[in-house]
């Protein structure tokens, strides 16, 4: 194979691992800090794209323009998720693996709910629209313009989430929290501020990622499940509450993916992914990544 | 579905999924009120949600609520020369074939609707075929492609689609007579899928064609570039995609990205979708697809596409495949109605025992089989999904090699 063709075989590995990444950090957000293993997560991933669909198809707004907008309008839509479903839960569960069980419940009915409501608005035909589709050539290699650009976004939003949990006092609380929940509350961090405020860069995250997946590829109401089974195999892989594991685990497994694709058949795939998995399970429980 | 619990306890199921669908489909039933008589009962599930709704709501359902309409408009379907209002029993089925058997099973078992009309897709046709046939339900499904379906021999079973091997041979014969040597394919690791390839491998044997690569791929597939990219390096002159909607489209997007340009570009399900034009725009030019009519074909195809884009506006125009096999399925039925009555027998043998006038042109059946209906290719171009091939039902002249993707 020549250089260029590996070029755009690991690149187009890294252009999918880069959803993936986007999509695991916010549901390790979610799932590090509040323990809320959000099935539905995927399903606001699928929300986010028909938002930029419709903005697109119906105001003639740039794709890249929905970029914030649908972060803005999905951490809203977080922030009154968890005040609604979330923050009762939290009161009235005796204990945090009561709370998680009752959770996951939960967040299955709401995967049902938005679903649905999805449909009912848009309906459940395929959607699609053309933006920057046209090859770019870099090297030997070839790709879409709007592939380079969701990589780069990709890695951007990822990295800048990274920086600001890292820098900011906000991250620092968030940090310590899931560290010791117990610990960081006894000095002084605010949970009900920091609980709500997470779940919707969370879900903002969501739809950032299905924001950009409109640019490149179809979208359905049903498109959002996927994503989520591959968001928790993610962060499996790079460990539960780490994000830097989130976004290299993201990444490697997209190139794992497509290297796989390639030598073998892509009806294969799912064994490749579940079976890393698996082995990540049974030999590294707490991560790629985890120090130990 | 989360709504059926808040709902009062009076309201049925039925009628509030019929009032859900409605909402993006306009309202279902208007003519009811005018038509005279027992209302004729006619029941079906089709998927509304789940992944068979991208298919079923383009090429099946809207052309029932079409028909529908239509013949309450004009006074109710004719019954053996009475009137009567049809009134369609539907739900969801969840793209789940538990729901669709158990639901038909409800409608012909207890509810004991008059007529029933097929649900969407192979598999779901799979399951509730044996199933008609036990009830002794006349069943002449749209969009079902299988040889499995045709060799389980079920006297009240039919099937509109050409099936995989006069598809395929059609396919072959085409790109044989203008002088293809090489070929890559790709293939849905399904029924579908797996049905098609072994008859391309039938007709390719001895026709000088041969296959430099070909790999399986699962449904819900997100990335088949690193497939591509192998394919482009073999420089095959042509591709072949047994494929669904959201692969069609997939593999198209990203043979133009990698600047994969074969001569001959064939994709399956889905080609024939406004979406694809839409999705692709003026890349779609050239591109190859399962596609048997347009509003070319003849005078009622023509009106029938007039009529589907009249209820349901410009953005949905029917696709050039299988809806056009869904409306000819509507016109056999009633017709088959308006000879034999409601009488379940009568019917089957009628629609077996008959030459078919519909807007596909002669359709007769052979067991299951439509043989009526010839193998065909479709092709993009100019905005218009033409029939290409065989030359006796070309709508337009074949346009031998695809221009590179733009």
């Amino acid at each position: 194979m020549s250089f260029g063709s590996w070029l755009e075989l690991i690149a187009s590995g890294l252009i999918t691992g880069g959803v993936y990444a986007l999509v695991a950090l916010g549901l390790n957000l979610q799932y590090g800090l509040m323990r809320i293993l959000n099935i539905a997560h995927g399903e606001f991933l699928m929300v986010g794209a028909f938002i930029t669909w419709t903005a697109q198809s119906a105001l003639g707004l740039s794709p890249l323009l929905m970029v914030p907008v649908s972060f803005a309008l999905l951490m809203v839509l977080g922030l009154a998720i968890h005040r609604l479903v979330f923050r009762r839960l939290t009161r009235t569960s005796p204990t945090l693996d009561i709370f998680e069980a009752r959770g996951l419940m939960v967040s299955f009915g709401l995967m049902f709910l938005v679903q649905n409501f999805a449909q009912l608005i848009w309906g459940g035909d395929l959607r699609g629209y053309d933006y920057l589709a046209d090859p770019v050539k870099v090297g030997d290699a070839q790709f879409a313009a709007n592939k380079l650009l969701l990589l780069a976004l990709a890695l951007a939003i990822s990295a800048g989430l990274i920086v600001f949990l890292r820098n900011t006092l906000y991250g620092k609380g968030v940090r310590a929290l899931m560290q010791s929940p117990t610990g960081a509350q006894l000095v002084g961090i605010d949970t009900e501020r920091l609980h709500p405020l997470m779940f919707g860069i969370g879900l903002g995250l969501s739809g950032v990622a299905g924001c950009l997946l409109s640019m490149t590829y179809t979208i359905s109401p049903s498109m959002g499940q996927p994503y989520t089974v591959t968001a928790l195999i993610v962060i499996t892989l790079g460990g539960f509450g780490s994000m830097g594991g989130a976004l290299a685990g993201g990444l490697a497994l997209g190139v794992i993916e497509a290297v796989g694709m390639h030598f073998t058949n892509p009806s294969l795939k799912s064994l490749l992914s579940y079976g890393i998995f698996i082995a990540v399970l049974l030999w590294r429980p707490n991560g790629l990544f985890a120090r130990r | 579905m989360s709504h059926r619990n808040i709902k009062p306890a009076g309201l049925q199921r039925r009628t509030v999924v019929q009032a859900l669908a409605a909402v993006p489909a306009a309202l279902a039933l208007p003519g009811i009120a005018r038509a005279q008589g027992a209302p004729v009962r006619i029941g079906y599930t089709m998927a509304r949600t789940g992944p068979w709704t991208t298919g079923a709501q383009v090429s099946q359902e809207p052309n029932y609520l079409l028909w529908a309409e239509q013949q309450n408009a004009a006074g109710g379907l004719n019954v053996k020369g009475a009137k009567r209002p049809i009134e369609l029993i539907s739900s969801d089925d969840r793209s789940d074939i538990e729901t669709v058997v158990r639901t038909y099973e409800k409608l012909m078992g207890s509810d004991k609707v008059d007529l029933i009309l097929p649900p969407w897709g192979s598999n779901a046709n799979f399951a509730v075929a044996p199933l008609a046939n036990r009830f002794g339900y006349p069943f002449v499904a749209p969009t079902a492609l299988s040889r499995r379906l045709v060799e389980m021999k079920l006297p009240y079973f039919f099937l509109m689609l050409q099936q995989p091997k006069s598809m395929m041979d059609a396919l072959v014969d085409m790109l044989k007579a203008n002088g293809a040597k090489s070929m890559a394919v790709v293939y849905v690791d399904d029924l579908f899928g797996l049905e098609n390839y072994a008859a391309l491998k039938v007709a390719l044997a001895g026709s000088g064609i041969s296959i430099v690569e070909d790999k399986s791929y699962p449904l819900g597939v997100k990335d088949l570039s690193p497939v591509l990219r192998s394919m482009k390096d073999k420089n095959p002159d042509a591709f072949v995609g047994l494929t669904y909607p959201p692969d069609t489209i997939l593999v198209s997007r990203q043979s133009k990205e990698i600047g994969f340009n074969p001569k001959f570009f064939y994709a399956s399900v889905g080609t024939a979708f406004q979406l694809y034009r839409n999705v692709m725009q003026a890349g779609a030019e050239g591109v190859l697809g399962m596609g048997s009519w347009n509003g070319k074909t003849s005078p009622g195809a023509k009106a029938y596409f007039d009529a589907h884009v009249k209820k349901f506006g410009a953005a949905k125009e029917p696709d050039r495949w299988a809806s056009g096999a869904t409306w000819a399925s509507l016109e056999i039925l009633t017709a088959a109605v308006a000879k034999a009555g409601l009488d379940k027998k009568a019917i089957r043998d009628f629609i077996a025992g008959t030459e078919h006038n519909t807007i596909l042109g002669k359709v007769k059946f052979a067991g299951s089989e439509n043989v009526g209906t010839p193998g065909s290719v479709g092709q993009w171009q100019k905005g218009e999904f033409e029939v290409v091939w065989p030359k006796a039902i070309a709508t337009a002249p074949l346009v031998a090699a695809k221009p590179t993707w733009v």
